[in-house]
């Protein structure tokens, strides 16, 4: 009995201090809308303090993932958990959401419409209002702070919105093209503070079909077509699996002579210089040789392929 | 709850800030007060002023009997109402004589000319010529004193003077006086209960039909500009439609409660007679159910519609169906208990309305007010789950409107 007793104590003492990482896990998410089949088979996970990028052309699946993620729609099969647990209506509070389409209240105060969506997340109407000034002294719209919606310039309407998706400090951020219609100024700020928010340890989710966006902020990417994964990865894989075999260069000549040699895949020609990708088995040196007596090379580059372009290439590969 | 309550306080303190509820507040009850006060006023008005009656009569018999029956109406200054002129002539042919009527009535000498025209067996037709239709008191009372030689030249005939004639023509008028509940008489002027069920029902239907378009209104902003998805991540779709009803219910009670303030003052004042008060707490009761019944069929029905076209068009059916019941406003109040009457009663859509009607013009049963009472409470709970069905889907699907089939599709989801 003694012994039994001190086992027991002994036991319950051995805590283990380890930080648990909290992740967003996808795992085979399926939805079906009759026949249609809108996501296939989605798999990916997202770590705190990371950035993932769901990509993928118009009606690709994006947005039904995430309505999936987001508790929205529930999925055929499949399951979606949040550090450990399938996501449900507590999970509500945790997630902040961007929609693509902008939009708000316009007969309505800018405050009050902040206070409106805190108190929806759950914060008190004192606490939402607090967070509310001060994400609008961050933004520099406090001065609209008593305006209603209709009143403000565009620009100022949409980062109004980007304070809703963060008012209640989500753990889980997901963005679906947090800078379309943002005038470059804006679009440096916002993404400063999504930026900033990865230093926080959130959990952001980027959807987008514009690539140097993807390039510039996320390290991991799935990119889906038809509700297919296509490509997944973290960027620097995936560049480096598509690269090696894109070169710029800038000759005098006639640019036939490139054109005609078996192993070159595709070739364009720009104002200043073209770009050419060769055969993944020939090395850039061997296709330098083979041109450099024929033409006059001024310029000469191996070159990363644009997230751009491996987009394209994976897209028609697929089809 | 707690979210239930944030929205329904929000589409309340939005909407009632809104210059259009504002403006309907004061506008609705201003409109249909005077429709029904109008007819009344402009039926007065015809008093003023004498009006030149010709009377043509060949056999010169009645002419002097109903030209003293006429001028006993006498206007507000005491002036007669009614101004006799003789147009009857010896050497003249009934056809001339009209002519020349005809001819003082074009030229406005004369408001109209009563001719009466003898035929075989002693049977008279008369008419009245006039530029413009008598009105109907006009009518009435021309009616009466031509009735009234009439009889009284008969009785003459048989010995009957007209001092006592009038033993004979009086008419008796029947007083209707309705026992309420407990068998105490209260007045029931046909008008002024036909006015006062009338007035309140539209302005009860008026209600849910503004309220309920403005709910269709905000609900296509919030599906076109995709707050909706934002309120759905943060909130269940049974949380949003609940606290939507709510906010909506909120906002009928406090636009009633503000009219009922209005009419308080002016029954006070004594321009509302009290009789529009009596029973109204069971009206307000079946008011009450009415609205939250017809607010979650809006709110179903809102949910499925993606441009402001498509909103206005299913406010406008929805509100055809929600007058409905105005055309049984009569028929229910001449005859309340009725079989048809007491059909209508027992269907939802047409429910609240005849009961409030009902309650106005006779005393109901026990076992019935519970009866439609239950029936209302087990509609509204039926509407309820199947727009949160049709809301659920509904406010995610963009595009043209689903059909009946893609409905019950959506209706059979769990």
């Amino acid at each position: 009995m003694f012994f039994a007793s001190r086992w027991f104590i002994f036991e319950s003492v051995n805590i283990h201090f380890i930080h648990f990482i909290i992740m967003l896990i996808v795992k085979n998410l399926s939805k079906n809308f009759n026949t249609i089949t809108a996501v296939n088979d989605l798999s990916f996970e997202v770590q705190e303090g990371k950035i993932f990028g769901l990509l993928g052309p118009n009606g690709a699946g994006k947005t039904t993932t995430i309505r999936m993620i987001l508790n929205i729609i529930k999925p055929t099969t499949g399951e979606i958990t949040f550090s450990g647990k399938l996501i449900n209506e507590n999970f509500f509070n945790m997630v902040g959401y961007l929609p693509e389409e902008r939009g708000l209240y316009k007969k309505s105060r800018v405050v009050d419409v902040l206070i409106y969506f805190g108190r929806l997340k759950n914060l008190s109407k004192s606490h939402a209002f607090n967070e509310g000034i001060k994400w609008l002294k961050s933004l520099s719209l406090l001065e609209f702070k008593d305006k209603k919606i209709q009143e403000l310039s565009k620009g100022n309407q949409q980062k109004v919105q980007f304070i809703l998706s963060v008012i209640h400090n989500p753990k889980l951020l997901i963005l679906d093209e947090p800078f379309g219609g943002l005038d470059p100024i804006n679009q440096q700020v916002v993404k400063e503070l999504i930026l900033s928010f990865i230093d926080e340890g959130k959990i952001i989710l980027l959807s987008t079909h514009y690539m140097d966006t993807a390039e510039k902020l996320c390290s991991d990417i799935l990119l889906m077509d038809k509700g297919r994964t296509i490509l997944k990865g973290s960027l620097s894989e995936i560049k480096q699996k598509f690269g090696g075999n894109y070169i710029r260069i800038q000759f005098k000549g006639n640019p036939e002579l490139i054109r005609s040699i078996p192993f070159i895949k595709e070739f364009e020609q720009y104002n200043n210089y073209s770009e050419v990708q060769i055969d993944e088995r020939v090395k850039p040196h061997e296709f330098l040789r083979l041109i450099s007596s024929d033409l006059e090379i001024s310029h000469f580059s191996v070159i990363e392929p644009t997230l751009d372009r491996i987009f394209i290439d994976a897209v028609k590969k697929s089809t | 709850m707690k979210k239930i309550f944030t929205i329904a306080l929000w589409e309340f303190v939005e909407k009632v800030k809104t210059k259009s509820f504002i403006i309907s507040i004061f506008l609705t009850p201003l409109i249909i007060i005077s429709f029904a006060l109008l007819p009344t006023l402009l039926a007065g008005d015809e008093e003023a002023g004498i009006k030149a009656i010709g009377i043509i009569d060949t056999s010169k018999t009645y002419i002097r009997m109903i030209a003293s029956e006429l001028e006993k109406y006498k206007l507000k200054d005491n002036q007669p109402n009614y101004l006799i002129v003789n147009l009857t002539e010896e050497n003249k042919s009934i056809h001339e004589l009209k002519e020349n009527a005809d001819k003082q009535i074009t030229e406005q000498t004369l408001f109209g000319c009563l001719i009466l025209t003898h035929e075989i067996h002693d049977s008279i037709t008369v008419e009245f010529r006039s530029k413009s239709i008598p009105g109907l008191k006009d009518l009435r009372r021309i009616e009466e004193a031509v009735n009234t030689a009439i009889i009284n030249k008969k009785l003459q005939k048989v010995g009957i003077e007209p001092s006592e004639a009038i033993l004979f023509t009086k008419k008796i008028e029947v007083n209707s006086i309705r026992l309420d509940k407990e068998g105490k008489e209260s007045g029931s002027d046909f008008l002024v209960v036909f006015f006062s069920a009338l007035i309140l029902i539209m302005l009860l239907l008026m209600i849910i039909i503004s309220s309920g378009g403005m709910l269709i209104r905000s609900l296509v902003e919030e599906k076109s500009n995709r707050l909706i998805e934002i309120l759905v991540s943060s909130c269940k779709p049974d949380e949003l439609l609940a606290g939507k009803i709510i906010g909506l219910s909120i906002l009928g009670l406090f636009q009633m409660f503000i009219w009922a303030l209005v009419a308080i003052a002016l029954a006070g004042s004594h321009i509302i007679p009290d009789e529009a008060f009596s029973n109204i707490l069971p009206m307000l009761i079946y008011f009450l159910l009415g609205f939250l019944f017809y607010t979650s069929i809006f709110v179903g029905l809102g949910s499925i519609v993606t441009t402001e076209q498509e909103a206005q068009q299913i406010t406008a059916y929805l509100s055809l169906i929600i007058l409905l019941p105005v055309i049984f406003i009569i028929g229910a109040i001449e005859a309340p208990d009725s079989n048809y009457v007491k059909i209508l009663s027992y269907i939802p859509l047409t429910l609240p309305s005849i009961m409030i009607i009902r309650f106005k013009v006779a005393p109901v049963p026990i076992e019935e007010i519970v009866v439609t009472i239950l029936i209302m409470i087990f509609s509204i709970y039926l509407t309820i789950i199947v727009s949160a069905k049709i809301f659920r889907i509904g406010i995610l699907s963009y595009g043209k409107l689903p059909s009946l089939k893609e409905l019950i599709l959506w209706l059979k989801e769990k």
